[in-house]
């Protein structure tokens, strides 16, 4: 369960999150839309404890992040914009290594499980990641998440970069972690992406979450009129 | 977290060659350096064997001659150089005066190659003074030669810079941080422990090197004998790991980080101890050695002058070398050895002034040490290696003490005008040279020690919190 309470960000004088207030339950999946220098980035670097927040605070869990900072980070996986392992290494042993410095010691049949299940072809299990595409580095962070049983993922911009095909093969994998009760906070300029995965749908704008709906409840024509609008993007949204 | 991280590393550093680079390079700069200091003990030794035999030569040819005038035979060798004459034997066949070296003089060249390794003091010599004058601040040699203590001291602090100044910043900009980050690590501890293990592999690569060292070039020592070296080099290299890690945590990314830490050796290794070289000098500086030849010369010209009248009163305060038999007659010795004596005497202020500036830099230098680990480290491994300033401060006074053992020797047969024979060729004193015996290293090894952790201790106190307000570990 991710829970933020009014966090707020300021760098100076500069408000960059401003009294974020969020609630995504198990098995929730959660969009952040918004340009860029939205807060969306800033949010997870606040839920991953890289940043303090000014005000106000964030929960994994139950447990607020700045205040545990190593136990939270038990409860999470995160996938960042562009995922990068050790190319040095092997897919197993990439997932062995980030496992193990965890405390989650695992076999080698469990880590090929875990990249099964993630969708990686059998073939990359044992390639060093140097020869890996964005979408294979993508699958192995899924693999880390699963193997680390996280209760909660967090992802900034995941699919920027993926080609369709593997974009939505990440989307399906995403959709399985929230049936399994992984409460999921995406961030991602990707609407499209957004309303086929999420749950709940959340647009940011100047720090500021301006308006959230639920994913079932609105078409995608209306998501993005609606995003139009709170980016002022006015003659766009016709 | 250690055993992941120490499996994954060292596969990682094997994978991308650094480990087989790092081994290549230590062992081929050690063993040249091995090489080297051993080729200049070798060299050493044998000029001395070569001195030794020279005497020994110089002795048989001596004892020949000896017993031909102890038979009465005719001789053709020059009046002043036959041996039953005690200056003869005192100026033409002198003893060698030798700093044997030690076991592990390879180590470290030290003064060894400013000074020589024997002197053979004469009766009439003035080796008292001039053979050491060049004994200066003991700093200036960290300028030497190719031997393991250069590479130990110069060397080994740029490889570990090499091996070490990008090990959070290459995370951070290959973009792996921020997964590492987002596991419940401390990523202090996390860059404490990568360091931990290429400082494991220097360490074992370090034994190795002079384990091998030891059994290649020590005869007849005990394995023992290495050990102060191998705790000198880890200390510090523990010093230098301890610094990397406290630059990686505060400074950011890999150039500054390199640029941080080459500016450090550059601080600890030449500018400090340059620094204490000029200022010991400037502060204390060395009486003139022209000076001290000059005043040298003026002695002896004065001397030679009222050499009747030293003479006399030589003899007056030497009642027992007064002879009463008036057919023996007074010669050059005679008025040459009691006008040393005085010149001996009228320069002793001089060598003193020159001892005590000598033994004031040497404070100086001993209570500043602690400001630059390279110091220490030059100094324990030059007392190991047995070619610290102390050590031919210390062969320098046997020297002297000889010398005067040697002409005390032979005084008697020149004042009681008593010839030498052939029989009291054994009774000659010969040197031997005692080694300074040193305890110091375990409070070295202990202090290197000491400073590395309060360094990792600083590191941590800071910890990476200190770079976070500038975006390590966000964008």
């Amino acid at each position: 369960m991710i829970t933020t309470d009014n966090l707020t960000k300021k760098y100076g004088e500069t408000l960059v999150l401003d009294n974020l207030n969020l609630n995504i339950k198990a098995g929730h999946i959660y969009c952040l839309l918004g340009a860029n220098g939205a807060g969306k980035t800033t949010t997870i670097n606040l839920l991953l404890g890289f940043i303090k927040p000014t005000s106000g605070s964030a929960f994994i869990n139950g447990l607020a992040v700045s205040e545990n900072p190593k136990m939270t980070k038990k409860h999470l996986a995160y996938i960042p914009e562009n995922l990068m392992l050790y190319p040095n290494l092997s897919a197993v042993e990439n997932l062995h290594y980030f496992s193990g410095i965890g405390g989650n010691n695992l076999e080698k049949a469990q880590l090929e499980a875990y990249l099964e299940e993630a969708g990686l072809q059998a073939s990359a299990y044992h390639q060093r990641i140097s020869t890996f595409s964005k979408g294979m580095r993508q699958k192995v962070g899924i693999a880390l998440a699963l193997a680390k049983n996280a209760g909660v993922l967090l992802l900034d911009e995941p699919t920027s970069g993926l080609d369709p095909k593997a974009s939505n093969e990440f989307g399906l994998l995403l959709q399985k972690l929230g049936n399994k009760g992984v409460a999921i906070l995406m961030a991602t300029h990707d609407l499209f992406r957004a309303k086929e995965i999420a749950t709940h749908i959340g647009i940011m704008k100047n720090g500021q979450l301006k308006q959230e709906f639920v994913a079932d409840k609105i078409t995608l024509a209306e998501l993005e009129h609606a995003y139009l609008q709170t980016m002022d993007y006015k003659e766009l949204a016709v | 977290m250690y055993k992941f991280n120490f499996i994954y590393e060292l596969k990682s550093l094997v994978r991308n060659g650094w480990i087989q680079l790092l081994t290549l390079l230590l062992f081929a700069l050690f063993f040249f350096a091995f090489y080297n200091g051993q080729e200049k003990v070798e060299k050493r030794k044998s000029d001395i064997q070569a001195a030794h035999t020279e005497v020994k030569e110089s002795d048989r040819d001596m004892l020949k001659l000896l017993d031909s005038v102890e038979r009465g035979m005719t001789v053709t060798a020059s009046r002043w150089t036959i041996p039953s004459k005690p200056m003869a034997v005192g100026n033409y066949h002198p003893r060698v005066a030798a700093m044997d070296p030690g076991n592990l003089a390879f180590v470290a060249t030290g003064q060894s190659d400013l000074f020589t390794h024997y002197v053979k003091p004469k009766t009439s010599g003035d080796d008292l003074a001039l053979n050491f004058t060049e004994i200066t601040n003991p700093v200036q040699q960290l300028f030497g030669s190719f031997d393991p203590a250069f590479v130990i001291i110069f060397l080994l602090p740029l490889i570990i810079i090499a091996f070490t100044y990008n090990v959070l910043s290459s995370e951070k900009e290959s973009g792996t941080l921020r997964l590492l980050a987002s596991q419940p690590i401390s990523v202090a501890a996390w860059v404490l422990q990568k360091m931990a293990i290429r400082l494991f592999w220097v360490i074992l690569m370090i034994v190795v090197i002079l384990t091998m060292v030891f059994y290649i070039h020590i005869d007849g020592a005990s394995f023992g004998s290495i050990i102060p070296v191998i705790g000198i080099t880890i200390g510090y290299a523990l010093f230098w790991f301890a610094l990397a890690f406290v630059v990686n945590l505060w400074v950011g990314s890999s150039s500054k980080n390199a640029i941080a830490l080459i500016g450090l050796w550059l601080l600890f290794a030449l500018l400090v101890p340059s620094l204490l070289n000029q200022m010991g000098s400037t502060l204390y500086p060395m009486p003139s050695r022209t000076l001290m030849i000059n005043q040298l010369r003026t002695a002896k010209a004065e001397a030679t002058k009222k050499q009747d009248q030293i003479l006399d009163n030589f003899l007056r305060d030497h009642p027992e070398y007064a002879i009463n038999d008036p057919n023996q007659g007074r010669s050059f010795y005679h008025r040459y050895m009691a006008s040393q004596q005085l010149v001996r005497e009228e320069l002793q202020p001089v060598v003193q002034r020159f001892e005590e500036q000598l033994q004031k830099q040497q404070q100086w230098i001993s209570q500043l040490k602690w400001v630059s680990p390279a110091i220490i480290v030059q100094q324990e491994l030059n007392t190991l290696a047995g070619t610290s300033t102390r050590d031919y401060e210390s062969y320098r006074k046997q020297v002297i003490d000889f010398a005067e053992t040697w002409r005390q020797h032979l005084m008697p047969f020149l004042y009681n005008n008593q010839p030498f024979a052939s029989a009291d060729y054994k009774n000659l004193p010969a040197f031997e040279y005692a080694p300074l015996n040193s305890n110091t290293t375990a409070k070295t090894i202990l202090v290197l020690i000491v400073i590395a952790m309060g360094i990792v201790g600083l590191g941590f106190a800071k910890g990476i919190g200190f770079q976070s307000s500038k975006g390590i570990l966000t964008h």
